[in-house]
């Protein structure tokens, strides 16, 4: 898992029947830094489950933990990643994720 | 996933008999998560029907197998859907600051405040 922030959103009308029903989101990772909060380049498709929205900052989970998070008891829905939390605050020892 | 553009496809005669009949195009990315294997290309076989010039969205790993009917399949990209227009978000994208690079905006990109 990795922890993003929310940047946009993906819209696809085309889509493979399995891949339908959730909504796809863009997401940025970020890594604390003494500045603050810095994105490190690195953004993913995610899909959400929890309705999260743009600025939000959340966990991504990726291959079958993502499937799980979608979908409890039928694995119809497929994605390699999908939203799992959205973050109401992180610390860390060190104060370096606040 | 990953948001990518199709920038061509490749045919092959001599291939593994669960690829007959699968439509394999060349993707570029234009966003990437990582970090196993960061490339320029990646070849996706695609079941959704996309075209070159096309932006799609593309599944990786066992999900992308699934996709196909079979987790036998010897395949770890596939288009999961053909997208209309990516939205982002100026102000969740500002401080820290986040713009796709020039080369790789995708179509339909629209900025939201």
């Amino acid at each position: 898992m990795t922890r993003g922030r929310v940047i946009g959103e993906v819209w696809a009308t085309r889509r493979h029947p399995r891949m339908a029903g959730r909504k796809w989101l863009l997401v940025a990772e970020v890594r604390a830094t003494d500045q603050g909060e810095a994105f490190t380049g690195r953004v993913v498709v995610a899909a959400d489950a929890l309705d999260a929205g743009p600025g939000d900052p959340v966990v991504v989970a990726f291959g079958s933990g993502a499937r799980n998070a979608l979908e409890a008891r039928s694995r119809d829905v497929l994605a390699d990643a999908a939203i799992v939390q959205i973050l109401d605050g992180t610390s860390s020892p060190g104060g370096r994720f606040s | 996933m990953i948001l990518g553009r199709v920038v061509g496809q490749v045919w092959a005669t001599r291939k593994h008999r669960r690829l007959e009949r699968q439509k394999l195009l060349i993707v570029r990315p234009l966003c990437w998560y990582g970090p196993d294997h960061p490339t320029d290309h990646l070849v996706a076989v695609d079941p959704v029907g996309a075209e070159v010039g096309q932006d799609v969205v593309v599944c990786m790993g066992l999900p992308a197998r699934q996709a196909l009917g079979d987790t036998r399949h010897p395949v770890e990209a596939s288009v999961a859907a053909i997208v209309d227009r990516v939205s982002l978000s100026r102000a969740a994208s500002a401080s820290p600051f986040f713009r796709f690079p020039e080369d790789r905006r995708p179509e339909g990109l629209e900025e939201v405040p």
